[in-house]
């Protein structure tokens, strides 16, 4: 607006235009308007600012009187304040005061203490009272060590001096006397003697010293009772009940004592010595044990001849050397090492559970760092003892030894298999699966899951390669086809066959019986490959629980370990699959080159039977039955032979492999042939009996198979070509049809008497 | 089997995401020179939600002297992290790796073997069923290279039907002086193709190259393993409906002959 107005007077003169000036005139007016109406409403206020302007001067002396309370207040507040200072300076100069003669009552206190432990010491040294002198030098330690000196800077010095070096003096001569006096208790057995001198050790700040000493009673007492046991172990008669688990047991005396030795002094050293000292001591204890261990592991490996069995075993599994040993003498001493790394492992576990709540309690406010420097050693300990290694060492050779006994017993269980008549399986499975399952378990029984993961997986070599090729080779021999005439003609014809035969003068029973053999070694494989691949599921079972066992006991590491197992497992229960796949080939075999080449002619035979027929050969077909009874008949014999040869989930599942290739003949032959309407019938009458026969001799439902052939049979029944229609496409109803509409077609077609001109012009 | 129980669907994190075939190390001495996977693999790859998902775990094996950095080379790719003090293995450890590679995801099981002549009966029995060994030896100690093949032999007698993939890796490489370097890898390149087998210089300490290998290593595993997957899946459908393909006999195929693609018993 003001930018307006300044601009208008300037170019007042070069507007030229009327209309211009119109409008600027205009605007000008508006502005006027809109001035005057303020200026009126500001004239309207006049009245209400004079009436606020009066109250206010009302207010005036009011505020005043504000004013003058107001710095009264502020005057009371200030003195308050500096009153509230002035006291608060002399409670604090109380407080200091207060503190001082605490504390010189505390230096009084220490002196006097200092003074009666400087009496004291003396007299209880002189009394051999080593417990009270103890307690002295203690209180002596335990003092502020300024407070000494502060006490030496005090008057009388001197005094103070000599009696502070008799007190450093006394400690010293203590601490010789107790060492002394420990090991000499030592010397004599005197245990009562022993933790006397040995709670007096903490007391003088000598912690590692004690322990260190005490450790060394210990260990001696371990050492001679070790000896002793070895001595025992080494005159065990062969004969006695334990003494193939001689060397085990004795490892396990020398475990148990110690265990013993930590239950009974944990107390002593955690009163005395505070906790988190457990370590220290057992640290003492494991390197006797180590000795102690080392001593029963070297006798094991030389009276069990342990190195030469694992160099002899080496040698024979690389296959260059001739020199053989006999699984069965390995057997016991398989088991006694898995023992002895047990009892190890249990040990082991027993000293972590041990020194960890031991630490836990002392740590239990420490820092981080100090509780992993904790950690750290602790492991170290345990894994890096020589018993470990010992003992890591044996299972690396058992290893080997238990691969080699599995493998050979294996062997050998394929080399002696027996077939009983009336059983399913041969002797190999049952024999070889109890062998797996020993083997694994000794792994197991060593408490080692790399043992036992490392077992597992020798065992799926051997399965896989060993013995699954064992299996397949013998299925690779096949099915013997000729004896499959014997079969069909039954008894009587071999009889007769060998009858002919013996008129011939040769009478080959050989031929016979051999490929009756050839036959039941087929279908007891079968059988066999089935068992196994059940066999694997359940032994995977059974050690996924007697793990899960294992690690609630605390054994392993954690999830590492369950990986581990998780993995070599599930390579076991691949195997499995792979005696499924081979169960399936076998089948697929039997099938192809023993059954097909039986039931195809029996099928094709349908196509000498006139399916063209009128009312007067229908009734002939029905007093007389041209083809489908005979075909049971044979389909009976047939599969009967196989129902008592093979464990019915294969049985099974070979009736399908049957009846699927029935279905598949069957349509083919009923192409080849063609219908009239009765014929169609006919074709429907022995299909429904085909598949009523066949329902009964499987469990699978042969419906599904049978669908497209039932469907056939619907069209050849029908009575005009278009009644189709009633069926097909939205008529269809729960129907569904497996025909194309040109098999349709094709189906209309092998009825005689429906005109091709009628199939051509249907709609499907 | 139900091959998919140990993928346990954890998502696999971002830095093990492989989208391309990570290239080799040296020219002279790979097991393939593909820019990109096999055109099938990543067809199938493509289609991979339509699929139930076979196979997908390889089993790596690690082998070598001891003290060579077998354990440290894993850690550093496993968990990132160096030590320097020697912590000898006992047995055997065990790592999982989940990658995510071409949009599918693969799980490396890496089996970290002790070298100490102990524990070799216990290392031993964890070779079989690799699909990937790895040989290990210290560039700065010539010996080692030498006794990877005997390391190798072992590994791969346990292998006998298959035949996996095999690596030379050379560690310690920030131990050597370039020119150092250089003249052991000539030596390594050279037994790396009698054993056919691809070459990688490696540092735990540095990390330098250990990422490269072990992607590298993933990828491999994982083309061939999708391979195998679509080869059996073939042969599966080609079984079903044609009874008659199958025909055992006496002249049938011995079962060692693993990758021929004739059906058969020896097949499996
Ligand atoms: N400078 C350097 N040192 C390494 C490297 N890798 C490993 N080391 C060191 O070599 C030593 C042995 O490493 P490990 O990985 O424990 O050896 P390993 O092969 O697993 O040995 P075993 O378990 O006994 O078979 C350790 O002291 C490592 O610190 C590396 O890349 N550079
Ligand atoms: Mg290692």
């Amino acid at each position: 607006m003001a930018e307006r107005a300044l601009r208008i007077p300037e170019r007042i003169e070069e507007i030229t235009e009327p209309e211009e000036l119109e409008r600027l005139y205009q605007q000008l007016c508006e502005e006027e308007r809109t001035v005057e109406a303020e200026l009126e409403s500001f004239v309207n206020q006049k009245g209400s600012i004079a009436a606020k302007m009066i109250a206010l001067q009302r207010m005036g002396p009011n505020l005043q009187l504000i004013e003058g309370d107001a710095s009264q207040l502020s005057g009371m507040i200030k003195f308050t304040c500096n009153l509230a200072e002035n006291v608060s300076s002399k409670v604090r100069q109380l407080d200091l005061a207060k503190n001082r003669i605490y504390q010189a009552i505390q230096r009084a206190d220490d002196i006097l203490d200092l003074k009666f432990c400087m009496d004291g010491v003396q007299t209880a040294l002189r009394n051999e009272d080593y417990e009270q002198a103890a307690a002295h030098v203690h209180r002596y330690l335990s003092l502020d060590q300024s407070v000494i000196e502060l006490s030496r800077q005090g008057g009388e010095d001197s005094m103070l001096d000599t009696n502070l070096s008799l007190l450093q003096e006394a400690e010293q001569h203590l601490k010789v006397i107790v060492a002394e006096k420990l090991d000499q208790a030592i010397k004599e057995g005197d245990l009562p003697q022993v933790e006397r001198f040995f709670k007096i050790f903490p007391l003088l700040g000598l912690h590692e010293e004690g322990l260190g000493r005490f450790s060394q009673y210990l260990c001696t007492q371990l050492a001679s009772k070790a000896a002793q046991n070895l001595q025992l172990a080494m005159g065990v008669e062969l004969s006695e009940a334990r003494a193939a688990l001689v060397f085990a047991d004795t490892l396990t005396l020398l475990f148990e004592g110690i265990a013993r030795v930590v239950e009974t002094h944990q107390p002593i050293v955690e009163t005395y010595y505070g906790p988190g000292r457990l370590y220290t001591l057992i640290k003492h204890l494991q390197v006797e044990c180590d000795r102690q261990a080392e001593k029963v592991v070297d006798k094991f490996i030389e009276r069990r001849t342990y190195h030469r069995k694992f160099q002899v075993v080496q040698n024979n599994m690389m296959r260059n050397s001739s020199e053989r040993i006999e699984p069965r003498e390995l057997d016991p001493i398989l088991t006694e090492v898995t023992l002895m790394n047990a009892r190890a492992e249990l040990y082991l576990r027993f000293l972590r559970r041990r020194i960890t709540s031991d630490f836990e309690v002392a740590d239990s406010a420490a820092p981080e760092g100090i509780t992993q420097e904790h950690q750290k050693s602790l492991e170290k300990l345990l894994n890096d003892c020589l018993l470990s290694r010992n003992m890591q060492e044996l299972i690396g050779y058992y290893i080997t030894m238990e691969e080699y006994f599995m493998k050979e017993t294996v062997n050998k269980a394929v080399a002696m298999d027996t077939y009983e008549k009336g059983q399913l399986t041969s002797s190999m499975v049952d024999d070889c699966f109890y062998i797996v399952k020993k083997c694994i378990g000794r792994a197991l029984s060593s408490s080692s899951i790399d043992c036992l993961c490392a077992m597992i997986n020798h065992a799926t070599s051997v399965l896989e390669s060993d013995f699954r090729e064992v299996l397949f080779n013998k299925l690779r021999q096949g099915f013997p086809a000729t004896t499959l005439q014997d079969i069909q003609r039954g008894v009587s014809s071999a009889v007769s066959l060998m009858q002919s035969s013996l008129q011939q003068g040769k009478f080959d029973t050989k031929g016979i019986e051999s490929s009756e053999e050839a036959k039941t070694s087929f279908l007891v494989t079968l059988n066999n490959v089935e068992v196994c691949s059940e066999n694997i599921m359940t032994l995977k079972r059974t050690l996924e629980n007697d793990c899960a066992k294992l690690f609630s006991q605390g054994s392993g590491k954690g999830d590492q370990a369950r990986a581990k197992i998780d993995s070599c497992l599930s390579d076991l229960v691949a195997v499995s699959s792979k005696f499924k796949d081979l169960l399936q080939e076998g089948l697929t075999e039997l099938n192809t080159t023993a059954i097909k080449p039986q039931v195809k002619p029996w099928i094709t035979s349908l196509l000498s039977i006139s399916h063209n027929i009128e009312e007067e050969e229908f009734n002939e077909y029905e007093a007389n039955d041209p083809w489908v009874q005979q075909f049971i008949v044979s389909l009976e014999q047939l599969t009967t032979e196989f129902k008592a040869g093979l464990s019915s989930v294969i049985y099974d599942n070979l009736t399908s492999l049957i009846t699927s290739l029935i279905a598949t003949e069957l349509e083919k032959t009923v192409f080849k042939s063609i219908f009239s309407r009765l014929g169609g019938l006919q074709f429907d009458k022995e299909l429904r009996s085909l598949i009523a026969y066949l329902t009964t001799i499987t469990t699978w439902t042969i419906r599904d198979k049978f669908a497209r052939l039932t469907q056939m049979a619907t069209i050849l029944n029908l009575e005009r070509v278009t009644e189709i229609l009633d069926y097909w496409g939205p008529n269809s109803g729960p129907l569904t049809w497996r025909l194309t509409p040109a098999e349709v077609r094709q189906v209309l077609a092998l009825r005689i008497d429906f005109r091709s001109e009628d199939i051509k012009r249907l709609r499907l | 089997m139900d091959s998919g129980k140990l993928h346990i669907s954890v998502p696999v994190s971002r830095n093990r995401v492989i989208s391309k075939l990570p290239k080799w190390y040296t020219p002279e001495s790979c097991l393939q020179f593909k820019e990109d996977f096999h055109g099938k693999v990543k067809g199938a790859c493509q289609n991979r939600h339509t699929r139930s998902g076979g196979l997908n775990i390889s089993k790596v094996v690690v082998v070598g002297d001891l003290y060579v950095g077998k354990t440290c080379l894993i850690n550093r790719f496993c968990k990132d992290v160096f030590d320097r003090d020697y912590k000898a293995t006992i047995g055997v450890d065990f790592e999982i790796e989940r990658f995510e590679i071409a949009g599918v995801p693969h799980t490396l099981q890496i089996w970290d073997t002790a070298g100490q002549e102990k524990f070799k009966c216990i290392a031993s029995a964890y070779y079989r069923g690799a699909q990937v060994i790895v040989t290990v030896f210290d560039l700065a100690d010539i010996k080692t290279l030498e006794h990877t093949r005997q390391w190798l032999q072992d590994a791969l007698k346990e292998n006998e039907n298959t035949s996996p993939n095999i690596f030379l890796v050379g560690t310690k490489r920030d131990l050597l002086s370039p020119a150092e370097c250089e003249r052991t890898e000539n030596d390594a390149i050279r037994i790396a193709s009698e054993m056919q087998a691809e070459y990688w210089s490696v540092s735990a300490k540095t990390g330098q190259n250990v990422q490269e290998f072990f992607f590298r290593m993933a990828a491999l595993a994982f083309e061939e393993s999708m391979l195998r997957e679509l080869e059996n899946s073939s042969l599966s459908t080609a079984r079903i409906g044609e009874a008659n393909v199958i025909r055992i006999d006496e002249n049938a195929e011995a079962p060692q002959s693993k990758r021929t693609a004739e059906p058969g018993l020896g097949c499996c």
